[in-house]
Order: structure tokens, then C-alpha cells, then sequence
């Protein structure tokens, strides 16, 4: 044995199994998606210089003087995340208490509420707005439900999982003691799960910036809008002027709630 | 500077014990000193929210009275129109082949922009720098914005889809991949640089494998979004199942948009349930 093997594995030989088999597996995904797509990934080096030419003479410089109701729109949708983000988790707060494991009353209802959860939370905010359209006609409200809706199924998911880490000692202390349903959320699973929620409502927040500004293409309203209204006029100097500031607002924003993160969440 | 000792320190962290205890005849259990970043941060949170849903001028009382026009639209979804179901076939299945195919590209450049990003294994720190802040450039701008410019030099097809997604992906990848590989302990890297080994054998026997657990974490999100981004692309003039959404939709033809929603439904819930399987097994 030991002649054979010249060198001790690094790596246990199970693990390196599953590694292998994991490779192959994506290998055949990979030529199967390729033969499929037709996509050639040297595409790119081909149309290289017309994408830099796209670039250069299309959207620079940017014309930002042009951009007229830019930070209107831009406030429109920074408020637009804002409020889907804090309604979902207020409506995440009270049903994650009726659906996780640790704190619900009824069990039947904790199933309805986590596939409820699931439903909203696995179709796509835009898909959302498609379907809210039709029902509402176009405006802000229908970009402000999608992203509630969507935000909500993630972070019910979110919250629940936050609550069923809060372990079930200090609420059988709770419970020793005498306590009573709303006696143990206040005093036991609420403290112990609040750096939870608002670390999972900063990450929301981040998130629904970029979505608000999606969902404005489709007829939300909002920077996206107005976006889409250059890019389909063709007006590139004047889109690329709104591209950079909403990367510059989205930079900002997370630049913002890491700082939060670091200064609430000791 | 005062010297401070343990007693007075909780002498005068103890103080708002006493100072409570005699008010209220209660011992407060939590120190509001503690509390007092987080109920900060609550009450503006509150009052911006507020703010921004009085600023976005909703028409409430319209929004209530047509309710009941939602549920009429998911009836017309939900009587299921099977007529061309090839077509809807055709487009998810161009859905799920972006969606591989840029993830699985989006994961080879960020492996190798992470190992040039992770400041402690980086062979130079300058590098590292503008590659953190070109991804960050990147990641701030959505998705679709991406692709809507790539279809706008490439033209139509799945090529600008892939491209798009995965030009975002690499960027979320590098950034996440970098940081778990700056998690590896330098314990481990000084000793595979006290035998002799070169940045490559450190790479693939002990940077690589001590962060595998959070590498397939990583993966598994982001294919969890780019499936939904895949989905998106197609609203905003990519191909795929999206397109088949919106051409449904504004063709009337709900039956085929239902159909189609319910297969991003279906598939998405497969890879949660299928990804969440896989988290419970690396953590046991």
C-alpha cells in the first residue's frame, strides 16, 4: 500500500469523489446548454469593438443636463423600495410568529402561511407587475405591491428562520416561569430576534433598489421609466447619464447600510 | 486617561438597575444603553417609510375597490390555455439554459477575479483594489440594464441574455467568493508556505477546499436569481419564458401566460426546496 501511494491525500477521498462527479455533472450541463444555445462564448472577442464603439461614441460623455425629472424619479424609486421593504416586513414580523416551528399557535396554520410564503416569494417582482397591471391598470402602486409582495415571501422565509435559531431554552425558562404567548414574544423571541430582522431588512433594501428601478421599466414608474423612455428614443448620452447615477445612488445605498450594519449590529 | 476597573464599570453600568428599581419596584433586566443604536435606527426607519408611502401619492381607496378585479385576473390565469404548448416549452427551456449557462461562466471568472481580489492571497494588493471597485461599478447597475445595452450592439437572441447575466454574476461572485476565501485562516497559507508551495498549490490545497462549503452556498443563491433574472430579461426585450409572460399578457391571451408563470413557479420552487436540502446536509 504504501508503495503505491507516494503521497498522503490532502483531501478526504469521499469528498473528492463528490467533487469529481459534481464536476462532470456540470460539464455535461454545460455542453448540453452550449449544443442547446448555440451561444459561442468568443462571440464577445468578435464583437469587441463594436461593443466599444457602443461605448465610446453612443454614451460618452454622458449628458446629464438633458436628463430632465431624474431625481425626482430617482427619489420616486428610492421611496418606492423603501416602503415595499418596511410594509413587507411589518406583515413578515406578525406571520413569521404564526409560522415558524418554535411560536406558532396552529400548526395547520403555519403551513398555509409558509406556502403562501413560497408562492409570493418564487415568482419574480416583474412577473408580479405583469400580473397587478392587469388588475390595476399602469403606476407607482403596481411597482410598490410587486415588490411588497415578492420582499414578503423572502423575508417571511427570512424571519422564521431567525426565530427558530432563537433555541428553545430561554422559552422553556419562559414557560417555567409561567408566561404567556405574548409574554414569551415580547420578552424571549423578539429581543433575541431583532439584529436578525434588521440585518435581513438592510439586505432588502439593497435588493429592492436595484428591483424598483426594474420594475419601473415595465410601467412601475420611477427611474426606470424614465430610462427606458432614452433607451427606446435612442438617446444613449442621456441614458448613460441615468445608468451612472443610479449605479452611483445604488453605491451610496449600500455603502449606507453597511455602515448601519456596523454601527446597530454590534 | 482615567483608569477604569472592572468594579466601577459595573457600578456604573448597574446604575440604571437601582435607578429603575426604585421607581418602578421592578429590576430592569436589559440595559437601554445597548438598545439604544437599535431603537434609533427603528424610529427613522419608521418615519422614512411613512414619508416615502405619502410621497409615492397612492390612490388607495381605487386600489381596495379593485380588488376584487385581482382575483377575476387569477381565475383568467388559472383556466390554462394548452394550445402551442411547444412555444412556451421552447422559451422556458432557453429560460433554464441562460440560466445555466451563465452561471456556470459567471463561476469560472469569479473564482479567478476572487483569488485576485482576496487580500491574503492576492500577489498584488493594488490589483486587488481595482478589481473590488470595477465589480462594485458593475453590481450597482441592474441586470437588465446590462443586457438591454448588449442587445442593443448584439441584437436579439439568448448570446446578449448570457453575456448580460453573466458579466452581474461574475461581479457577485468574485466579491462573495473573495471574501470567503479571506476567511481561510493565514495559519493555514503559512504552512503551506513554510513546505515551499507556490500561490497555485496553496490556491487548490487549502484555499480552495477550506472555503467549498461557501462556495456552493454562493453558487446555489445566485442560481436561485439568475433563474429569476432569466425570467426578467425577457420583459424587457430578452427571449426566453419572460417574453412569453409579456406576449401573452398584452396579446390577452391569459391562459398561456398562467401556464407560463406557473412553470417559473414550479421551477423555482424545485431549486429552493432542492437547495435547502442540500445547506440542511453541509451543515450536519
Amino acid at each position: 500500500m504504501a508503495d503505491k501511494q507516494k503521497h498522503l491525500p490532502l483531501v478526504d477521498g469521499g469528498e473528492k469523489k463528490m467533487v469529481t462527479i459534481a464536476f462532470f455533472v456540470m460539464l455535461a450541463l454545460f455542453t448540453a446548454a452550449t449544443a442547446y444555445t448555440q451561444f459561442n462564448p468568443f462571440t464577445i472577442l468578435k464583437e469587441q469593438s463594436t461593443f466599444w464603439n457602443f461605448i465610446t461614441q453612443d454614451f460618452l460623455p454622458p449628458d446629464i443636463a438633458k436628463a430632465k425629472g431624474l431625481w425626482s424619479a430617482m427619489l420616486q424609486t428610492l421611496g418606492m423600495a423603501l416602503a415595499a421593504t418596511f410594509i413587507a416586513s411589518c406583515l413578515a414580523f406578525v406571520f413569521a410568529f404564526l409560522g415558524s416551528g418554535t411560536t406558532a399557535p396552529y400548526p395547520w396554520l403555519s403551513k398555509i402561511i409558509r406556502a403562501v410564503g413560497s408562492f409570493t416569494r418564487n415568482i419574480p417582482a416583474l412577473v408580479w407587475s405583469f400580473i397587478l397591471v392587469m388588475a390595476f391598470g399602469i403606476g407607482t402602486s403596481v411597482g410598490l405591491i410587486a415588490l411588497t409582495v415578492e420582499t414578503f415571501g423572502f423575508l417571511l422565509r427570512a424571519f422564521i428562520e431567525t426565530i427558530d435559531e432563537v433555541g428553545s431554552e430561554s422559552l422553556e425558562a419562559l414557560n417555567a416561569c409561567g408566561a404567556d404567548y405574548f409574554q414569551k414574544l415580547a420578552q424571549c423571541v423578539i429581543p433575541a430576534a431583532i439584529p436578525g430582522y434588521i440585518s435581513w431588512f438592510l439586505y432588502c433594501i439593497e435588493v429592492n433598489i436595484r428591483s424598483s428601478t426594474i420594475v419601473g421599466m415595465v410601467g412601475g414608474g420611477g427611474v426606470g421609466l424614465v430610462l427606458m423612455i432614452y433607451i427606446k428614443s435612442f438617446k444613449y448620452h442621456v441614458a448613460g447619464a441615468i445608468i451612472l447615477a443610479i449605479a452611483a445612488v445604488v453605491i451610496l445605498v449600500d455603502l449606507t447600510t453597511n455602515w448601519l450594519r456596523k454601527r446597530v449590529l454590534v | 486617561m482615567k483608569d477604569y476597573f472592572m468594579s466601577d464599570v459595573l457600578v456604573e453600568q448597574g446604575g440604571f438597575l437601582q435607578g429603575k428599581e426604585m421607581k418602578s419596584r421592578k429590576i430592569r433586566i436589559n440595559n437601554p444603553d445597548n438598545d439604544r443604536p437599535i431603537n434609533i435606527f427603528i424610529g427613522t426607519a419608521v418615519i422614512l417609510s411613512i414619508i416615502s408611502i405619502f410621497m409615492l401619492n397612492i390612490d388607495w381607496i381605487m386600489l381596495f375597490s379593485r380588488v376584487g378585479e385581482l382575483a377575476g385576473v387569477f381565475i383568467e390565469l388559472s383556466q390554462f390555455n394548452f394550445t402551442n404548448f411547444d412555444l412556451v416549452a421552447v422559451a422556458f427551456m432557453e429560460s433554464v439554459t441562460v440560466t445555466l449557462l451563465a452561471t456556470l461562466y459567471s463561476l469560472v471568472g469569479g473564482l479567478l477575479m476572487g483569488a485576485f481580489m482576496a487580500r491574503n492571497i492576492t500577489p498584488s494588493k493594488k490589483l486587488a483594489g481595482v478589481l473590488s471597485s470595477y465589480n462594485s461599478f458593475i453590481r450597482a447597475v441592474p441586470t437588465p440594464i446590462w443586457v438591454l445595452l448588449i442587445i442593443a450592439c448584439l441584437g436579439f437572441g439568448p448570446a446578449p441574455g448570457i453575456i448580460g447575466l453573466s458579466f452581474h454574476a461574475t461581479a457577485f461572485f468574485a466579491r462573495a467568493f473573495s471574501q470567503a476565501f479571506e476567511e481561510v485562516p493565514q495559519a493555514t497559507i503559512e504552512a503551506l508556505q513554510a513546505t515551499g508551495a507556490n500561490r497555485i498549490q496553496i490556491f487548490f490545497s487549502a484555499v480552495l477546499p477550506a472555503s467549498m462549503t461557501a462556495l456552493i452556498a454562493w453558487s446555489a443563491m445566485r442560481f436561485e436569481i439568475n433563474f429569476s433574472e432569466s425570467t426578467i430579461l425577457g420583459m424587457v426585450g430578452g427571449g426566453g419564458i419572460g417574453y412569453s409572460i409579456a406576449a401573452s399578457v398584452t396579446g390577452y391571451n391569459f391562459g398561456r401566460a398562467g401556464i407560463s408563470i406557473l412553470m417559473v413557479f414550479v421551477f423555482a420552487y424545485c431549486l429552493e426546496i432542492m437547495f435547502t436540502a442540500i445547506k440542511r446536509r453541509m451543515k450536519a
